[in-house]
């Protein structure tokens, strides 16, 4: 992991000073309403329907057991003992006081965290795979990259007031888990020669004009990274439209100018920029390297442990393994899933003394690192396979050893109508209910991989458009009804991203779970052996699936 | 009445903004005083005035920041670069590292609490116009 130093230390601490200084101004008349909203976005502070939501920076998904702790501590001293885990990795509260903010933020940052560039029009926190630095399945560690753009972004002078948001993700594997396609940038880097190299993918995005990124640059050197990201940057603050909230993302400057044209624009001031500019040294990138080496693993005290017997045994441990641990780099290791998906618990929910008791496992078992997954779930890399079993049992004693990794009940789901002022319906009650229709463990491992994302608007915060099946929440004359998509993807498990279809009108709330039903009942019906959900909808297309609408639907699909 | 801040002997200090004589781009010649909007494009030409203006249309519009940096660092511009309009106390470390030398405050800003917010921090993480050397190299 990322070590502060003493520069990092202080500067957090002067960010916590000015920004209390900032919520003492507002609090005396001295910044108004809209000046403050302004200042307050940009350190993560929204106000919501019922009260503020502080939004704190978990930087590409990182953090230790130390840190895990610190945020079990806050939930509990001004949360009400618990947080929510977002789909940009990041730990959200639900109900800090104001004038209590500053105060929170100088707690955080007495283990190096923060709140800076959560929220508001700049860069925002940098995304990426869950299991960067530990998948088997990784060419190159993105994390030394993901670390140098977040020191290039933070409070970067000349983007801290874009037309809009901006969000940027890296992968560094065969496989995306961290859906750069649809990122203002997305970035894949790889390696050439033994050298590191980016391709750019650039106005992806979901939200109102759900679109998937063009690639404006292949083998970019990972030493003009940032040079490259300053040059499209640039464009974009000059050139985004700042007159239309909703035509104000990058995609949208990308659309209006053509693809050809925005990217020559780019190459263009990349050329000047390289001349007034110097690129990053191999020294840095080294440095940078030098934090993120493989943690010294327990030493592996059983050569011939296999997982066999236990697995026998215990058969829903098995489904765990199988849906839940995946390949590590090392021999005799694996990365697990802790899902925050159990019936009954809001999707990312996850309480106080969860937190406390994913750092004590992180501590005894995972080198005291933690992951948080754009999935919204808990992740740990670095596990002797010989641990999974008692690590197991300990997280079915805190509910959270659901084995439904990447299946349907493992739903990502903004916090919608019941907490955010944007919202047009309620999203949580939708997920709930699903999550109790499908309670049936086999049929839900033979249904296999289906990704189900909810938004509560048009925002997209649930990712909707890239769920196999996609639930949108619309408001029809004061009425929550709900869209649903089928056939979006994020990217990974190595299939290109894409975007759901809408099957047709949209339908009440009490109407979703059997349409839901019914969609998978008639994939059942179509679907080749073990065909995922998703290879079948690529392959019969949205058509058979419309009479999933009809309330005769499941008499016509059997 | 606006309120001017800038260095003098090295000393931020307030001042009453004097009238000044601007012109527009598009009658610009060597030594006048340019007033521009953000979305200008930089001319070559302009290296050469004696006083150069942002103008902000709104505390949000971050436009004026990278045309700032383009005077500095493309076009060379050396002289007194100046952000008048939306000018807001809680930015001016944003303008001072793209390169603006001087403020001019709109009348209800409070200039003492403005001369306090200069520099909030000591340091940053990236290079900028004034200090192209990043946090991770120094």
């Amino acid at each position: 992991m990322y070590q502060y130093n003493d520069f990092d230390r202080q500067f957090v601490n002067e960010r916590v000073a000015h920004y209390r200084d900032q919520t003492q101004r507002y609090l005396n008349g001295a910044l108004s309403e809209d000046e403050f909203l302004q200042l307050r976005l940009r350190n993560g502070l929204y106000i919501q329907r019922l009260a503020p939501m502080l939004r704190v920076a978990i930087p590409y998904g990182t953090l230790s057991s130390k840190q895990l702790r610190a945020l079990a501590s806050i939930a509990n001293t001004y949360d009400r003992g618990y947080g929510h885990l977002s789909t940009r990795q990041n730990m959200q509260f639900n109900w800090p006081e104001i004038a209590d903010v500053p105060d929170i933020l100088e707690q955080l940052a007495t283990v190096n965290m923060h709140a800076i560039q959560t929220s508001g029009s700049c860069i925002r926190n940098v995304t990426t795979d869950h299991f960067a630095g530990a998948a088997a399945d990784e060419s190159i560690d993105p994390r030394p990259y993901c670390e140098l753009i977040r020191q290039w972004s933070t409070l970067h002078p000349e983007f801290e007031w874009l037309p809009r948001k901006f969000k940027i993700a890296v992968s560094g594997g065969k496989v995306d888990r961290a859906a750069i396609d649809v990122h203002d940038i997305g970035l894949r880097v790889y390696e050439v020669a033994q050298q590191p190299v980016f391709d750019v993918i650039v106005g992806g995005g979901l939200g109102r004009t759900p679109v998937i990124g063009t690639t404006i640059r292949e083998g970019l050197p990972a030493h003009h990274l940032l040079t490259y990201l300053h040059a499209i940057l640039r464009v974009y603050n000059r050139y985004g439209r700042r007159d239309n909230k909703y035509k104000a993302r990058i995609k949208i400057l990308l659309r209006a100018l053509g693809a050809e044209a925005f990217t020559q624009r780019v190459d263009e001031e990349w050329q000047q920029v390289i001349k007034e500019s110097e690129p990053l040294a191999d020294a840095a990138i080294t440095k940078m390297q030098g934090f993120f080496q493989i943690p010294t693993l327990p030493a592996i005290d059983d050569p011939d442990f296999s997982l066999d017997e236990q697995r026998l045994t215990h058969p829903e441990f098995s489904r765990w393994i199988e849906r839940n641990v995946s390949a590590h780099q090392c021999e005799g290791y694996a990365n697990i899933i802790l899902s925050t998906k159990a019936p009954g618990i809001p999707p990312g929910d996850v309480s106080a003394e969860q937190m406390q008791a994913v750092a004590d496992w992180a501590d005894q078992f995972g080198c005291s690192e933690v992951r948080i997954s754009h999935e919204q779930n808990f992740a740990l890399p670095h596990i002797r396979q010989q641990d999974l079993f008692q690590l197991w049992q300990l997280a079915s004693d805190h509910d959270l050893a659901t084995a439904n990794a990447g299946l349907i009940t493992d739903v990502i789901c903004c916090p919608g109508g019941d907490f955010c002022s944007l919202a047009n319906a309620k999203s949580i009650p939708i997920a709930e209910a699903i999550q109790r229709r499908l309670d049936d463990a086999d049929f839900l491992h033979d249904l296999g991989d289906l990704d189900l994302n909810i938004s509560g608007c048009m925002n997209a915060c649930g990712h909707h458009h890239v769920g196999h099946i996609g639930i949108l929440g619309v408001d029809k004359k004061g009425q929550e009804f709900y869209q649903i998509s089928l056939g979006g993807h994020a990217g990974h498990s190595g299939e290109s991203a894409s975007l759901g279809q809408i099957i047709g009108p949209s339908v009440s709330r009490d109407q979703v779970p059997t349409v839901i039903d019914n969609i998978i009942n008639i994939h059942l019906s179509l679907r080749h052996q073990d065909e995922s959900f998703l290879a079948c909808f690529r392959r019969v297309g949205i058509q058979p699936f419309k009479v999933s609408l009809r309330s005769d639907a499941h008499d016509t699909a059997a | 009445m606006t309120q001017l801040l800038k260095q003098q002997d090295g000393v931020w200090q307030i001042t009453d903004s004097q009238p000044t004589d601007w012109s527009p781009a598009e009658s610009f010649s060597t030594g006048s005083a340019l007033k521009l909007a953000v979305d200008v494009e930089p001319e070559t030409a302009w290296a050469s005035a004696s006083l150069i203006a942002v103008d902000f249309p709104a505390l949000t519009d971050g436009r004026g920041l990278s045309l700032a940096a383009l005077l500095r660092q493309r076009i060379g511009y050396a002289g007194d670069l100046r952000a008048v309009g939306a000018v807001h106390e809680d930015l001016l470390h944003f303008l001072l590292r793209c390169g603006f030398s001087s403020f001019e405050l709109p009348a209800e800003r409070d200039p003492a609490i403005a001369l306090q917010l200069l520099a909030p921090y000591s340091n940053f993480y990236q290079g900028s116009v004034m200090d192209p050397l990043p946090a991770l190299l120094r």
